[in-house]
């Protein structure tokens, strides 16, 4: 029995310790062919990351890369797309393993750049001629920190209004708070509201731009903080709006799509949903309404290039020509999101998001946002919502928590 | 003379026999040990190393306890992860237990087919939490399974119950309660086919019912499985992560009601500024604290582990 045992034990001994051997020798003759390599061959390897979108996005991003690659024969994209898109790339910048090109969301944005992971671009731009002119400045400005850009906006939405006609009960489309108020004084909505909101400050941060508001979380005690939030929860408070969980939704589209409401407020990505989900819907599209002033999101990512690349000339040749015209062109082709080039027109029935642009904001770049944004900001926010904590308290827990 | 020479290849051959045996040993403990050094041991003593500097992406410089006394101080850690994690631990784990025995009982009994209500009651352990909490978000939204049900027995609950600040814990703790406890059962099964039969024989003949059998004999010969059991199940209670992630993403909303210790540890590692050194603090303030649960529970079971 005992002496049977005896070999398959020694035996994985011995594999144990030849797999360690043979790791280290394996890393220690990567480590000195890499150079070599390079050399050798003429084409560079570019690693671009992304995260996993819907299947005719990501078809469409392996074209728009095939189709660079035919024009930049020295040039190989290996493109890869992962789930849990923040935990991979900071564990990724932590080993210094960082992809050469990476989609970084705006609201990672600061805590990435300050944190010396991202690579300055403005030399690369000036050196190709790439001009930053023909991006809209909102969206630019989401990937600029102290003066310089690291990130051209590669997509982006705002928020635009959607009315179900079939639900307004005759009611003209509203085109100011007051107007939106006493249009869903008088909508009934069987089984639902006339509004849909969220909990959730990527929406009400609109308002308070449309207060007059800045939109930083740490200016939560101003005025137009408490002007916006006052009227979005009175809007709740006074049974106008929903929340979708009350109707059986898990967000605003899904609540509008079943016709729980009449009016929702969501972006770009809400058309190609209620036409696959909900094809049968008819509805409209119409700017924000206006408060003080006009205002709105815009939610943007950019192609950024990691600071530990390896290969930044050949990054720099994918970067800018993902954010290019030609580029850009091919990737809002089909109108997953918009173009973020003033150069490249949006495909049709789009208006509504880029109609103002000049009041359009962009949603993130402020250090240590996701904490401030989901788990203090929204938290509160939900707080307020169901009765358990006031205005005025919420935005000085925000204020004190955003630095 | 010659028996000394004959005693001494003995000596040598036992001697080499243990050191045969002695090898074989290693051999067979190696790779277990070696994943169990490379994959616990270095990961717990290098978040030790990480917790003592201020960490984020990369290495920053060494601030001594600091991430401790900060810790000491997080009200948001106290007041709403410790304590959603403590009241949950406080209703999952005898849930889970009483859930999980009686179970064992039921299909320990000689019942119509028994294996498929083993393999019945074991199949949630199976599924992933993931896919279970998706599919529950589903039958606890407002207009869900579970309110119409509820509406059609006269009381009307209109909201979503993952969506409330006071029922959606208590959703978590009745889902994972119902989850685990086909693993428990299985814990629990096992050691009620340890229970020598004679005892039950001896039992029967001096006139036991059934109720008095199980409290009398059954309950507390099942003291070693209680003890393994309440150890499993308050470590997994006490690491609970992923069904509130999926419930309230990184928010742990609403309200902070579904944030625990190791949401919270992901959050400060990766949501926001990256601050790997704390959520190493974290981590290991709940690895003490499991630790030492872990061994008062061994004191208290101690006695009968022996027995």
């Amino acid at each position: 029995m005992r002496k049977r045992f005896a070999g398959p034990a020694l035996l994985a001994v011995v594999v144990v310790v030849a797999a360690i051997l043979s790791a280290g020798s394996q890393a220690m003759t990567d480590r000195g062919k890499g150079p070599e390599r390079v050399a050798k061959s003429a084409v560079t390897t570019v690693s671009l990351n992304g995260w996993v979108g819907a299947k005719v996005e990501d078809d469409l991003l392996k074209e728009v890369i095939a189709a660079f690659e035919r024009s930049h024969p020295n040039i190989k994209v290996n493109y890869d797309a992962f789930n849990n898109y923040q935990t991979t790339m900071l564990a990724k910048f932590s080993a210094r393993k960082p992809p050469d090109v990476l989609y970084v969301v705006a609201e990672d944005f600061a805590d990435w750049v300050r944190q010396g992971v991202l690579q300055p671009l403005d030399s690369y731009a000036k050196k190709s001629k790439f001009k930053s002119k023909p991006f809209y400045g909102g969206l630019l400005n989401s990937f600029k920190y102290k003066g310089k850009i690291y990130g051209y906006p590669k997509d982006w939405s705002s928020l635009a209004m959607e009315v179900n006609p079939a639900l307004m009960g005759g009611q003209p489309v509203p085109k100011t708070w007051a107007q939106l108020r006493s249009v869903a004084q008088k909508i009934k909505v069987a089984g639902g509201k006339p509004i849909c909101l969220q909990a959730d400050w990527a929406r009400l941060m609109a308002w308070v731009y449309q207060a007059g508001g800045n939109g930083q979380f740490k200016s939560a005690n101003s005025a137009a903080f408490r002007t916006a939030a006052n009227f979005y929860v009175g809007l709740l408070r006074d049974g106008l709006a929903t929340l979708p969980t009350d109707v059986g939704a898990s967000w605003c589209g899904e609540a509008f799509g079943k016709e729980k409401v009449a009016i929702a407020f969501e972006g770009n990505w809400m058309l190609g949903y209620l036409k696959d989900t909900f094809p049968n819907l008819r509805y409209s599209l119409a700017p924000m309404p206006k408060g003080k002033t006009r205002g709105n999101l815009a939610f943007t990512v950019s192609y950024s290039m990691a600071k530990d690349s390896k290969n930044k000339a050949a990054a720099w040749t994918l970067l800018s020509w993902l954010t290019g015209k030609t580029g850009m062109k091919k990737w809002t082709s089909l109108g997953f999101a918009l173009p973020t080039r003033s150069d490249v027109k949006p495909v049709a029935g789009r208006g509504a998001f880029v109609k103002y642009p000049q009041f359009t904001h962009g949603w993130g770049n402020q250090v240590d946002f996701r904490h401030v944004w989901t788990e203090v900001a929204n938290n509160e926010l939900t707080a307020v919502v169901q009765g358990k904590e006031s205005v005025n308290d919420m935005l000085s827990k925000i204020a004190a928590a955003a630095h | 003379m010659a028996v000394a020479v004959a005693s001494e290849k003995k000596v040598r051959a036992l001697g080499s026999e243990r050191l045969r045996e002695a090898l074989v040993g290693y051999g067979f403990i190696a790779l277990p040990m070696a994943f169990f050094l490379v994959f616990f041991i270095f990961p717990i003593g290098y978040a030790f190393y990480i917790s003592r500097y201020d960490w984020e992406i990369f290495k920053g410089p060494f601030i001594g306890w600091d991430n401790y006394r900060e810790l000491y101080h997080d009200s948001v850690f106290w007041r709403h992860a410790v304590r959603n994690t403590l009241v949950y631990t406080a209703f999952v784990v005898p849930l889970q237990m009483a859930l999980g025995l009686s179970l064992a009982v039921v299909v320990n009994q000689a019942i119509r087919f028994r294996t498929f209500f083993r393999a019945a009651f074991y199949f949630p352990s199976l599924a992933s939490s993931a896919a279970i909490v998706s599919i529950a978000t589903y039958i606890l939204a407002s207009d869900g399974l579970l309110n119409s049900f509820l509406g059609n027995l006269g009381y009307h609950h209109t909201k979503a119950w993952f969506s409330q600040e006071n029922t959606a814990l208590p959703s978590i703790i009745g889902l994972n309660a119902w989850t685990t406890a086909g693993t428990m059962m299985l814990f629990y099964l096992a050691s009620l086919q340890a229970i020598p039969t004679e005892v039950y024989e001896a039992a029967a003949i001096d006139g036991a019912g059934a109720w008095r059998t199980f409290r009398k004999i059954t309950f507390p010969l099942l003291k070693p499985g209680h003890f393994f059991v309440a150890v499993v199940s308050v470590i997994g209670a006490l690491q609970m992560f992923d069904q509130s992630f999926i419930v309230g993403g990184t928010s742990g909303g609403p309200n902070y009601s579904t944030m625990t210790v190791v949401l919270y540890l992901f959050n400060r590692a990766f949501s926001g500024t990256a601050r790997f050194g704390y959520a190493a603090t974290v981590g290991l303030v709940l690895f003490v604290f499991i630790f030492a649960v872990t061994l008062i529970q061994r004191l208290l079971f101690g006695k009968a582990e022996v027995a």
